[in-house]
């Protein structure tokens, strides 16, 4: 009967371990696993005083978990700092069982419990049972330890992936900026809080100049920020700006400690995305004024453009073409055919020292000045004069334009001319035979001293050819730096006479073509060719 | 002494109203835990913390809030967050704040939803 009381009573305790031990694991707090571990044991050994100590380490001090009688603060006498469990059963007093157990973390428990309700001695089955009841408290604060350190490596892990999502999204945001200054506070904000650092600082050095200087929070002190121990630097240097990003303190619970590995990269990391930052900044102003540079260029192209024919004018008894194939967008080079009130036509040539936008706004005024004078007709030799002078003043020091026109009377075949130092012009008469004719003056803006231009009256007859051109076709060079030349210009245009005057231009272009190859084309081409039928 | 962080704290409708100022770290942390325990200790279990000027927090900061987290449910209390940067949002949803925590745009938002 008694042995069957006993297993009774033990299977009971069996049962009521695996409930309890599902209720204790689950505390919240060593406070709350004491009192109810207190609260089972009070009801297994039928006390109401149940106490519980905890000491964190050997020598250490016995701290209240759980006292459901004050009086015991000073029975911590009978517990130890044994490696063991050790139990005392107690005579005298008000506490009548000492426990101490040591526990996996090297801290101890301290239990202390009172004497029994009916004041009865506590029996074998008691000690049983409570010997039992302290392995489960000693497996619930190791599952309760457990469950902390999960808690912590979770917490750790979550701040790990807080600092890879944040680098990303810092990434994102300070390539989306466009002020600088805002980017760099981002950045040090950043840097900051992911590393745990209690303030950071940025410094902006030119050469060896401090000229800018950001401190994060704020309000923060910046006085002895350098001789703090806790401290962690790195610098990058951007387009001869050197900025220098130092962090400080980093903070724990247990208070400052030394900054690590993972820290420096991610230190690094946030210093890499802040250069590129920059560059890619930098990168876009520089495509930005290039794109708006382009579009001025498209436009100056354009216009300068209409400057030129649209078309050859059709003569009677001659053919004619041309062509301008500028180097860069906008070019210097110009030509253009002129009817004139009395019939005449005006064939024009001319070379702006220099490419571009500057170059293409003295053809502008050149064009102006000739339609204007033209139109008055007067003496080329004096018109020459003017335009030299407009030409003069508009025009800075190193820019000139090189000049020709032949006023052809296409009943005749007279043609009234000025070279105002433009490479010699070439007529072709019978026989193959080249007529050059050269410059009767300097180019238009070099001098204005009223210098004349000396005219030239030639004629062209029938069978006859004449050839305008600008010197980007004999200086055309090739991979090895050879020009095309003058002798092979000549050549081409003694030996090319095809009966339309397109097709020697076309002809010429492409010989100009194989022989510059793939090199890029240094100077604007630009040719008018006649024939007179 | 230039101060990095304050902290403005008040009652409102029986729930108890914090205003960080600046970052929230170990020290900006331990003085909204402290401010809380002070009202807990009270029985103030519903707690609002205005992040509208705090757009900055370092992980012993969170600690920090995540303690008052386990204090206010280990008492059935409530706690809210309102104005958060959308950084914080971020932070506080990759550390786990808002499996314990609410979120609302707005304290009143917050207050009312405490009712």
């Amino acid at each position: 009967m008694e042995v069957q009381n006993i297993i009774d009573r033990l299977s009971l305790q069996v049962r009521d371990l695996q409930e309890n031990f599902n209720s204790l694991v689950n505390s919240k707090s060593i406070n709350v696993l004491g009192k109810q571990f207190c609260r089972i044991l009070s009801g297994t050994l039928l006390t109401t005083n149940v106490n519980l100590l905890k000491k964190d380490k050997k020598g250490g001090k016995w701290k209240e978990i759980y006292f459901s009688n004050p009086d015991c603060v000073s029975c911590t006498k009978h517990l130890s700092e044994n490696n063991f469990l050790d139990m005392k059963f107690l005579n005298e007093g008000k506490i009548k069982i000492a426990v101490t157990v040591p526990l996996v973390d090297e801290s101890f428990f301290g239990i202390l419990i009172g004497k029994k309700l009916d004041k009865q001695p506590y029996s074998e089955f008691d000690k049983i049972a409570l010997q039992m009841f302290i392995l489960l408290l000693d497996h619930t604060y190791q599952s309760f330890l457990n469950q902390k350190r999960e808690k912590e490596l979770n917490f750790q892990l979550n701040h790990r992936i807080l600092q890879l999502n944040s680098l990303i999204d810092t990434g994102i945001e300070i390539s989306k900026l466009h002020k600088s200054k805002t980017l760099l506070d981002l950045t040090l904000e950043r840097a900051t809080a992911l590393t745990n650092a209690s303030k950071g600082r940025l410094k902006i050095f030119k050469g060896d100049k401090l000229i800018s200087k950001i401190i994060f929070p704020k309000t923060a002190s910046n006085k002895n920020l350098d001789e703090k121990q806790s401290k962690l630097k790195t610098d990058v240097t951007f387009d001869d700006f050197r900025y220098e990003l130092t962090l400080f303190d980093k903070e724990s619970r247990k208070g400052i400690i030394d900054f690590d590995l993972t820290d420096e990269v991610l230190l690094n990391a946030f210093a890499r995305q802040v250069y590129t930052a920059m560059e890619n900044e930098f990168l876009h102003k520089e495509a930005l004024e290039k794109e708006s540079i382009q579009k001025e260029l498209s436009v100056a192209g354009a216009i300068q453009k209409k400057l030129l024919p649209e078309s050859m004018p059709v003569i009677s008894g001659y053919d004619i073409a041309g062509i301008n194939i500028p180097s860069k967008e906008v070019g210097g080079d110009y030509y253009q055919t002129m009817e004139l009130n009395d019939g005449r036509i005006a064939l024009i040539i001319g070379d702006v020292a220099g490419k571009g936008v500057p170059a293409s706004l003295l053809v502008s005024t050149l064009d102006a000045c000739l339609a204007a004078y033209l139109d008055v007709q007067i003496p080329l030799s004096e018109m020459a004069v003017k335009i030299n002078s407009i030409i003069y003043k508009a025009s800075p020091l190193d820019k000139f334009i090189t000049f020709f026109i032949a006023i052809l009377e296409p009943k005749t075949g007279e043609l009234d001319i000025i070279n105002a130092g433009h490479n010699p012009i070439y007529l072709l008469r019978k026989k193959n035979k080249i007529e050059k004719i050269d410059a009767g003056g300097v180019a238009f803006g070099m001098f204005d001293m009223g210098l004349p231009f000396e005219g030239q009256k030639m004629k062209i007859k029938k069978g006859e050819r004449l050839l305008l051109y600008t010197d980007g076709i004999p200086e055309a060079m090739n991979e090895k730096e050879d020009e095309y030349s003058d002798e092979r210009l000549e050549a081409f245009f003694i030996n090319k006479r095809p009966a339309k005057a397109e097709t020697f231009i076309k002809n010429l272009v492409i010989d100009v073509r194989k022989h510059t190859g793939d090199t890029p084309q240094s100077d604007d081409i630009t040719a008018l060719y006649l024939i007179r039928k | 002494m230039v101060t990095e962080f304050s902290l403005k704290s008040e009652i409102k409708n029986d729930c108890l109203l914090m205003q960080p100022i600046g970052y929230i770290n170990n020290n900006g942390g331990e003085t909204i835990f402290k401010e809380f325990l002070n009202h807990s200790k009270k029985g103030f279990k519903k707690v609002v913390i205005d992040l509208s000027k705090s757009n900055v927090i370092n992980s012993i900061g969170i600690s920090f809030l995540i303690e008052i987290i386990d204090k206010l449910n280990d008492e059935k209390g409530k706690l809210f967050f309102a104005n958060t940067d959308p950084a914080i949002e971020k932070t506080f949803s990759i550390m786990g704040i808002y499996q314990f925590a609410q979120k609302a745009s707005t304290v009143d938002e917050a207050l009312n939803k405490m009712k």
